[in-house]
């Protein structure tokens, strides 16, 4: 699997820049729009929690893997430590990265938040149509 | 509503029932006839403000504020016609929203003209290939690149669209009100309601934007279907969407 690495300041205003690289290799696997715009939804929520709406002092890794009918992106923040970050998603985010993603996972390993989302093309709703 | 033209006089008579009006909703009943009367002055006037980067429907909802603050304001004891008189208060409410509200940041004329032209597009492409179309096909069917069109989609959340997205009170709405919209299987609604006990902010979301949250991640509907449903595009859906979703953050986070 081929993976493109970005690494960005931990703030909202930069989210933009995963949302673009997320568009554009989705696009090269042939993503529909709606499927694009959905990724890039699930993105910017799973990103939300690390940078917070105000962002914070530090880093996001993300790292895109391109399959061949997929997409599977990580992040992780690099914060000072003693940042409280919260990895519990609320209910709604559950009921947002369930329609818009085919995975998605948010969690804190040793002190390291981190997600995990994958995403599929053309969801069944896109070829039904 | 229907929308059978009246004539100047029968205009009057209307105005005048409107002022004679004590109850609430008689006032909107007449106000909403009103409206419907004169939404297309609205559409004439907004049109010609369309090229200058925001969709008509946008600006048809901005014409139709300047449409509402002129009926308040109309003097019957005048003899100008209601449409004459109407005419500068539209057009100033239209100007003064490029003034203050146009874009939130300063977008390059090329790409607020590209931004247009994909919200057309992606809604034809949709309709002929019965699918939400690929990048690929987009960027095809406008002769731009790829990475324009991603970055053109992407400029579609610089809009800074609070005030005039905020639903116009009662219904006075003009074309279609958002309540033409709800369909019977939308009855479940209330479940929504409920729901909403899980994000108490979800409540205080505009109708339509909760409408399109309840469609989106309740019903499953996508983008596409949506913009087909309530009749705006599905750059429009995208842009209410990422906005109100940025909103419930951060409600979320202050709590």
């Amino acid at each position: 699997m081929e993976t493109v690495s970005l690494s960005i300041p931990a703030g909202p205003e930069h989210l933009r820049l995963v949302r673009l690289v997320a568009a554009g290799l989705a696009s090269r696997l042939q993503f529909t729009i709606d499927d694009i715009e959905d990724l890039k939804i699930g993105v910017d929520e799973l990103c939300a929690y690390l940078t917070g709406s105000q962002g914070r002092e530090g880093t996001l890794e993300i790292a895109f893997g391109v399959g061949d009918d997929h997409l599977e992106i990580s992040g992780s923040g690099r914060f000072q430590p003693g940042d409280k970050i919260r990895t519990q998603l609320t209910e709604l985010s559950r009921m947002i990265l369930d329609t818009v993603a085919d995975e998605a996972v948010l969690e804190q390993n040793d002190g390291v938040p981190r997600f995990f989302l994958s995403k599929r093309r053309a969801s069944e709703k896109t070829i039904d149509l | 509503m229907e929308r059978a033209t009246l004539s100047k006089e029968e205009v009057r008579e209307l105005f005048r029932e409107y002022r004679a009006a004590e109850d609430p909703e008689a006032q909107a009943k007449f106000r909403g006839q009103l409206v419907n009367q004169h939404i297309g002055l609205v559409e004439f006037l907004a049109r010609r403000f369309r090229n200058r980067g925001e969709l008509l429907e946008d600006l048809i909802q901005v014409g139709t504020i300047g449409l509402l603050k002129a009926i308040e304001r109309f003097d019957l004891d005048r003899e100008v016609e209601f449409s004459t008189y109407a005419t500068p208060t539209i057009v100033g409410e239209l100007k003064r929203h490029f003034r203050d509200k146009g874009w939130a940041v300063r977008v390059p004329r090329r790409l607020q003209e590209l931004h247009l032209k994909l919200t057309n597009v992606v809604g034809h492409l949709g309709q002929e290939l019965g699918r939400s179309p690929t990048i690929a096909e987009i960027a095809q069917a406008t002769g731009e690149t790829e990475e324009a069109v991603l970055e053109g989609l992407e400029i579609a959340q610089a809009y800074n669209f609070t005030s005039i997205d905020a639903p116009i009170d009662g219904d006075s709405g003009g074309t279609t009100t958002f309540a033409d919209q709800l369909g019977a299987d939308d009855e479940h609604l209330e479940n929504l309601e409920y729901r909403a006990s899980l994000a108490p902010e979800m409540a205080k979301l505009p109708e339509r934007e909760r409408r399109i949250l309840y469609l989106r991640f309740f019903k499953g509907l996508t983008q596409s279907e949506i913009a087909d449903k309530l009749g705006i595009s599905q750059m429009h859906v995208s842009r209410l969407l990422n906005r109100t979703l940025v909103q419930l953050r951060r409600a979320l986070e202050e709590e």
